[in-house]
Formats: C-alpha cells, sequence, structure tokens
C-alpha cells in the first residue's frame, strides 16, 4: 500500500503553499500526525503532517517551490519495497490534503518513473522535472481565452483570484491588468526578478485591495512615561500595554470595531487586536482574541507565545490561520525606532481603523490614527484619542484594573 | 415591393417567379395542384401552370421522391414538397441514397437539381409522431445542402437559390412560421444561400440558432439587455454548409457561445455547430460551450408538456446568464 502525500489546503485563499523544506528523508519511518515537511503558506509557515503510518517514499516534490493545493508532493508506504504502480489518487485517501473545489486532477508523477528509479532511497533530485511542472499554471483552471489574455498582458495566472464558479476568466485577468500600475523596467537598468513569496504575494494584495477603502489620518502625541514605567515595573511589553489600552479605547467607541459591508456596518461583538509584527520573511499580525474581556495576565502570556510561534521559536509550533486572521482592530508600533517621528498605516480590509505608534521625542510619542471614512469620522476619532489620553495618563489605575474603568 | 407577407406567401412567390421564367420547374407531392397545398404554398400555381407541372402524387413519399430523383436526372428541375418531415422518413432512401449520392457516384455526369421541401417542428399539440425535426439526419449527409429560412425573405431566396441549384437542397421549413409575417423584398439581392446573418449585435455573448428559435432567441435577447447583457444573435440559415466565419467573427467579439436548437439536443445539430466552432475558436473562447435544445424526450400531446419540452424564451436568457456570470 502506498499513500500519496498531498499539498493541503492551509487556509481558503491557498491555491498554491511554498515547500519549504522536507523533514523527512525517503526511507525514513514516519509516523502518523508526525511533521514530514514545511510548508509556507499565505501568512505561516506550517508543518505537513503524515496521515498514516509507514515510510516515506519518493518521488518527493522538489523543496523550495511552489505547489498548487491538492497535488502530490510524496508518498507514505508501509514496506520500504519499491512500488511499480502509483497508489489510486483519492482526496479521501488523504484528508490533511482537503482538496479546494477547483483543483484539477493530474496523474501521479510516478506514472512516469521507470520501476528502477523508485527505490526508498532515491534521491528527490531525480524528479525536478515532475516537480517544477507541478508548479507551474498549467493546473489552474482558466478559460482559454482568459490563459491567451494572461500570457499577453504579461499576467501571471498564479496570482489571480478564481471567480465564482472556481474557474478564471477574461474578466478577472482583464481586471488585474486594469488595476496594476507597471514599472517599465525597460526605462532602467538591468535587474533580477525575484519571485514573490507566497507572504508577500498575500501582502500586496491585501494591500491591493485595502486600497479601495477611503481613509483619513488624524494624529496626536502622548507622554508615554507612565505607561513605559509600569510596563517596567510589571515586566508586560509596552506593545501588549498599548494594545490594550486600544481595546479598552474601542471598548469605549464601539464604532472603532465594525467594518463597512455594502449591506451595513458589521458591528462585532468582541474587540480582536491584530499586531503588526516584523519578522523575518515579511510581516504578520498576529490577533490577539476579546482583548478587553480578558485580564493583562492572561494577554500576556498569550501574546508571548504568539510572538514566539511568529518568529519561529515556538518549537514546531507556527502560526496558524485562526492566529492571524480577522482582527478587528489594528495596531502597528514603530517606536522602537528612535528616528521615526511620526507615519501613518494602511487599514487592513475587515477593520475600520489602525493605531500607528511613532518613537517618542522630546518626550512625547505622535499617535496616528488612519480611519476608514464610510465608519468612522473626524470627531468619532477625536473622541477616541481623548480617551486614550485619559488611560494613557493613569495606566496603573486605568488599564490593570480588572473591568474597563470606561465602561 | 417591400410589403409584409406570410411566410407561405413569400415561398409561393419564389414558386411563381421561378416556374414562370423555367418550363423545367416542376411540383411534386401530396395535395400540391388541386388543393394548393397543405400551408397554401402552392397556392394559385395549379390554375396557372397545369396539371402537368403541379403533380398531385399518391400517399407515397418513397415513391414521389424517388420520381424526383429520377426526373432531376434526365433534365427537369423538380420541387418535392413531403407534407411534413415526419413522412420524409418513408423517403430516406430517395433523399440519401440516390439525390445524395447519384452526382458522386456518376462522376458528376448526372446533376441533381432536385429541391425537397418538407414542414417540420413542433407546432401545436401534433404528437410525438408528426412534431420532429429530423435536422440531425439529414445534416449526416454529404452531398445534400440544408436550408432553414426563418423569415419570409429568405424563404423567398433560398427556395429560389435552391431551384436554381444543381445540387440536392433540402428545405426545412417550420410549421408554425407559415403564418409568421415578415417583409419581402424580390427585389434585393440574396446572400449566398448558406451566409448567416446577425439579426443582433451584441458583445457579452453569441447566440447561434436557426428557423423558429431564432424568434425565441431575439425576444430573450431584449431580456437580457434589460439585464445589461448584450447577445448577439446569428441565425445560421443553413445547416448544411454552416457559415462558420459569421459565427467565428462574433466568438472573437464576445468569446461566450450559445446554441439554441429545437430539436433534442444529444447528437443534434447544436452538437456539430459546437464541436464546429470549439476547433476553430477554443483558444479565444472564455467559457464552455452551452446548448439550449429540446428535451430527450419524444414530443408530448399535452400542450403544457410540449411547451416545455422545447426551449422557451426564459430557458434561453437563463443560460445566458449563467454563461454570462460577472
Amino acid at each position: 500500500m502506498r499513500e500519496p502525500v498531498l499539498m493541503p489546503t492551509l487556509s481558503d485563499t491557498m491555491e498554491t503553499g511554498h515547500l519549504v523544506e522536507w523533514l523527512k528523508q525517503p526511507g525514513d519511518v514516519v509516523k502518523k500526525g508526525e511533521a514530514i515537511a514545511e510548508v509556507e503558506t499565505d501568512k505561516a509557515v506550517m508543518e505537513v503532517e503524515a496521515f498514516y503510518d509507514g515510510y516515506l517514499q519518493g518521488p518527493l516534490a522538489v523543496a523550495d517551490t511552489d505547489i498548487a493545493v491538492g497535488e502530490v508532493i510524496g508518498y507514505i508506504s508501509d514496506s520500504l519495497g519499491a512500488e511499480t504502480k502509483p497508489a489510486k489518487q483519492k482526496a479521501d485517501n488523504a484528508p490533511v490534503a482537503k482538496v479546494a473545489k477547483t483543483e484539477i486532477k493530474t496523474p501521479p508523477p510516478m506514472a512516469e518513473i521507470s520501476p528502477h528509479a523508485q527505490t526508498a532511497t532515491q534521491a528527490p533530485l531525480s524528479v525536478k522535472p515532475v516537480a517544477s511542472e507541478m508548479a507551474s499554471d498549467k493546473h489552474i483552471p482558466a478559460s482559454p481565452y482568459a490563459r491567451g489574455l494572461a500570457r499577453e498582458l504579461g499576467i501571471d495566472l498564479a496570482r489571480l483570484a478564481v471567480g465564482p464558479d472556481g474557474s478564471i476568466r477574461a474578466s478577472e485577468v482583464v481586471a488585474a491588468a486594469v488595476g496594476r500600475a507597471m514599472p517599465n523596467l525597460d526605462d532602467g537598468p538591468d535587474y533580477e526578478l525575484q519571485p514573490l513569496r507566497p507572504m508577500q504575494r498575500t501582502i500586496a494584495s491585501n494591500m491591493m485591495a485595502a486600497a479601495t477603502i477611503p481613509v483619513f489620518h488624524i494624529s496626536a502625541r502622548f507622554s508615554l512615561a507612565p505607561l513605559i514605567a509600569l510596563a517596567r515595573e510589571e515586566g508586560y511589553s509596552l506593545t501588549l500595554l498599548l494594545a490594550y489600552a486600544c481595546a479598552l479605547t474601542v471598548e469605549a467607541h464601539p464604532r472603532f470595531n465594525a467594518v463597512f459591508t455594502p449591506q451595513g456596518l458589521a458591528q462585532r461583538q468582541q474587540i480582536d487586536i491584530g499586531i503588526a509584527m516584523d519578522v523575518p520573511r515579511g510581516l504578520v499580525t498576529p490577533v490577539l482574541r476579546d482583548v478587553a474581556g480578558h485580564p493583562i495576565k492572561e494577554l500576556a502570556e498569550r501574546w508571548r507565545t504568539l510572538k514566539r510561534k511568529a518568529l519561529g521559536k515556538q518549537g514546531n509550533q507556527h502560526l496558524r490561520r485562526e492566529d492571524y486572521r480577522g482582527a478587528t482592530f489594528y495596531l502597528s508600533n514603530l517606536g522602537m525606532f528612535d528616528t521615526v517621528s511620526r507615519f501613518d498605516a494602511v487599514v487592513p480590509v475587515g477593520a475600520a481603523a489602525i493605531l500607528a505608534v511613532a518613537a517618542i521625542q522630546d518626550g512625547l510619542a505622535e499617535f496616528t490614527l488612519s480611519c476608514d471614512h464610510r465608519v468612522i469620522y473626524g470627531a468619532d476619532a477625536a473622541r477616541f484619542f481623548e480617551t486614550l489620553a485619559v488611560l494613557l495618563g493613569d495606566p496603573k489605575h486605568r488599564v490593570l484594573t480588572s473591568s474597563n474603568p470606561l465602561s | 415591393m417591400n410589403d409584409k407577407v406570410y411566410y407561405w406567401q413569400a415561398l409561393n412567390r419564389s414558386l411563381d417567379v421561378e416556374m414562370a421564367a423555367d418550363e423545367s420547374i416542376i411540383v411534386l407531392g401530396e395535395d400540391v395542384g388541386l388543393y394548393g397545398g397543405s400551408y397554401r404554398v402552392t397556392e394559385g400555381l395549379y390554375a396557372k401552370y397545369g396539371e402537368w407541372r403541379l403533380r398531385d402524387t399518391p400517399i407515397s413519399e418513397g415513391s414521389f421522391t424517388g420520381l424526383g430523383v429520377g426526373a432531376a436526372m434526365v433534365g427537369l428541375r423538380p420541387v418535392v414538397e413531403i407534407m411534413t418531415i415526419n413522412f420524409a422518413l418513408l423517403a430516406l432512401d430517395a433523399i440519401i441514397n440516390m439525390a445524395a449520392k447519384i452526382p458522386f457516384m456518376s462522376g458528376g455526369q448526372f446533376p441533381m437539381p432536385l429541391v425537397v421541401r418538407m414542414p417540420g417542428g413542433v407546432a401545436k399539440q401534433l404528437a410525438a409522431q408528426h412534431s420532429q425535426r429530423l435536422e440531425q439526419t439529414l445534416m449526416n449527409v454529404p452531398g445534400l445542402r440544408i436550408a432553414v429560412p426563418a423569415t419570409p425573405q429568405d424563404a423567398y431566396w433560398q427556395l429560389c437559390q435552391a431551384i436554381n441549384s444543381n445540387e440536392p437542397v433540402v428545405l426545412l421549413e417550420h410549421e408554425l412560421l407559415y403564418f409568421s409575417k415578415g417583409e419581402l423584398d424580390e427585389s434585393r439581392q440574396a446572400p449566398p444561400m448558406h451566409r448567416a446573418r446577425v439579426c443582433r449585435q451584441g458583445s457579452d455573448l453569441t447566440i447561434v440558432t436557426y428557423s423558429r428559435m431564432r424568434d425565441l432567441a431575439l425576444q430573450a435577447a431584449m431580456q437580457l439587455a434589460d439585464t445589461g447583457i448584450e447577445a448577439e444573435v446569428i441565425d445560421l440559415r443553413s445547416l448544411r454548409p454552416i457559415d462558420w466565419d459569421s459565427c467565428i467573427a462574433s466568438l472573437e467579439k464576445t468569446h461566450r457561445l450559445l446554441i439554441v436548437e429545437e430539436d433534442s439536443g444529444f447528437a443534434g445539430a447544436g452538437a456539430e455547430i459546437t464541436a464546429g466552432l470549439t476547433e476553430r475558436c477554443f483558444l479565444i473562447m472564455d467559457a464552455p460551450p452551452q446548448r439550449v435544445a429540446g428535451k430527450e424526450l419524444p414530443i408530448a400531446y399535452n400542450a403544457a408538456l410540449e411547451a416545455a419540452s422545447i426551449p422557451r424564451v426564459a430557458d434561453i436568457v437563463s443560460a445566458a446568464q449563467q454563461l454570462c456570470r460577472p
């Protein structure tokens, strides 16, 4: 028996995964539940778990390549001996690979490889051509016309969102072409093209989506001395205390916890703060859930875990989709960079506002609130700052009490 | 002359004009003479041209169509009327084995200036045995030409062209069209018999259709326009050969193909149109071609079931909307 290992669907927007590395080699014993490979998705690096006991068997997809969801990336066999026929590929054989509806079934690449090559110790290198084809856009369902247009316009189908029927039509290609400002590279010096990593691609498309939000900015300066003193005293991170102060302020001004939809304002029942975080591969926004409803002690513990996960320091645990999606308010703190006197942040789709905190200069730090003007108006934002000023002025009593003193 | 006339009158005018011009043209069929044809197509011609040129035949489609084939071989230009296409099943040997093949098998020594006219299609509660089209049966016969006029003008033009053609031509007329009215200008220059016509310009999808479904497709296109979808409607006018060029030109603009046919879809005319256009236009298609066709059923006698068995305007509208999903 030999079961295929498929590229899993790790988020609902995921179309391809970047195979970072194999944690096991062909011939290694693998146990059900054990991590066998690392995959980078749009926001996080996650592990692919074995769903069977057995031996990892090639051909393995080549590491450091993009592979479409649902594609076979390797096999788990119940014996070390090579098999000559590929196991029948069925989605329900491998629950880990919840195959996207749009997947186009392709025969397992094994079929093209001679039995002699299929030893358990076979080097992954020998399947490179197969693996690189797996990553090509041939498997993205697109109409022939859309495909031709994309080729002519130089649009990568892999970057387009599929339409409601699960395929890419000309309209998606045209929208991508029209909505995109293309630098004319011929005008400049020679260049080397670095393909976007999944995280970069996701951030880019999220930012493009955010560009349609009508935003206004409002700034104020605050003394952070009391908050810094408290952070030192209690051993909390300043960012966490800021997030907590934000949550209490949002609780007093619930409009900041709403989001615009064409059907109406969606007023969320719980304040989830997304905190922008600088990580080696780019930018992530781990989300602290129900911030206003939990004591700071508990939040501190959760924040520590999230940070460690985001930085890859939490053992085998990495950020999962539920760790970074769906914040209702965002915080971006660049206060650790002394030279930053002020900046404003981009309101992510899904929230109504984001607070940008710059470094302390002349004893004051400039806060800039970027607001979706469909949800929040200028005076709302001014009142938000008034409340925040009260909290920051006396954080010890106002922030560290178990219930919100403002509500 | 630019009057509104009935479809049957246009056919009648065509026969009259051609028969007056060429004595070798004769008409054969049941009740074509004294009675004037079951849909009045030969009305008045018996009195004008006499019983030698308008022959009332026995109820024997195989023999009088065969007679037409023989007459065409020896220099006459027969127009055979089969009372309904359903009876043409009895004449298929004469049409398929004789008319379509004799020019080929004789190395061109025998031309085949034969016209076979057949009323067909789903009319009003004529039940399964009298509600067929059978166009797919004839489309698969090399050597035949098949014209499917949908308007009085085309009926006039295409019957004139069929009579003047030295190849065997089957004219598939629709029973519900005989009493539809349209303009007829006999002085207008006719397009080639097989040339399709763009009846309505549009940019979002191409509806390819023919015969009576042309009217339904045009109505559907009007409704679609209200929802922001501009359908281009092409009346094929000929099923053999098919004017691929006109269809391709349209698909280059719309990239989406919807075929509307009255007959059941399986292995029907729409299947050939789909295949032919997919072969030619695959790379410019933005959606899989779709067909709106009659159900896979013999046509029911019951009026409600009969109406539900063949495409209705709403069916076309809904198929077009699906094809043009945003």
